[in-house]
């Protein structure tokens, strides 16, 4: 195994397992946390720390595990392009799900300290 | 040992983070903390398969980890046209 190769391994197996302490964080956070605008912070965390972290790692891990000869970069762009994906779509999608959910009223404002929001649309600013 | 060995340390992880995610989807008071809940499960599907194929070897299950990521995002678009429009889109 060249330098190089050993570098690529510790690297991914750390993001591994920085990955797999997020989904853990985020699981407890979705469970503990009391209504939704809340648990779009552990969603965010279950997003990028633990999906986009260790699929950039584990496409590190498959460039440097020579016994798989030419798969190996097959493995690594397929990772690659599911992380930048995942990266670019993830914080637009739960954008758009609070958006709709503020505007719809589905879920409670419950630790409310100021709306600006509320007070641009009475003023007539913003339009729904 | 082949160096993959190693990963079946963290996928146990892994299956934990996504049995609490299920959880939520099934108790989610609303309908905005199912969808959420569901795509933390969906990307947490896409991890985990990711590490499968490297693990197994196989380069068959990381196209499913592309689409399965693309889907997520259409089920957002999706449910959050419908919470704010109440209407399905065509």
């Amino acid at each position: 195994m060249s330098p190089i190769d050993f570098v690529l391994t510790v690297i991914g197996y750390i993001l591994i397992g920085i990955g797999a302490f997020c989904q853990i964080v985020a699981g407890m956070g979705m469970n503990r946390f009391p209504n939704f605008f809340v648990r779009l912070h552990a969603a965010t965390i279950a997003a990028i720390g633990g999906s986009f972290v260790p699929i950039i790692g584990c496409s590190l891990l498959a460039l440097s595990f020579e016994e798989l000869g030419d798969v190996r970069f097959f493995l690594a762009g397929g990772g690659f392009v599911a992380a930048v994906f995942l990266l670019i779509l993830a914080p637009v999608g739960s954008h758009l799900l609070a958006k709709a959910a503020y505007f719809s009223k589905a879920a409670v404002l419950q630790p409310k300290v100021v709306d600006a929001l509320e007070e641009d649309i009475r003023k007539g600013e913003v339009h729904e | 040992m082949m160096i993959v060995e190693y990963l079946t340390f963290f996928i146990p992880f892994y299956l934990i983070g996504i049995v609490m995610y299920v959880v939520r989807a099934l108790k989610g008071p609303t309908i905005p903390d199912t969808v959420l809940s569901i795509d933390c499960l969906g990307y947490a599907l896409a991890a985990l398969l990711v590490i499968f194929s490297v693990y197994l070897q196989s380069p068959l299950i990381i196209a499913c980890a592309i689409v399965l990521t693309l889907w997520i995002y259409a089920l957002d678009v999706y449910m959050s046209k419908y919470l704010e429009k109440k209407e399905l889109g065509e």
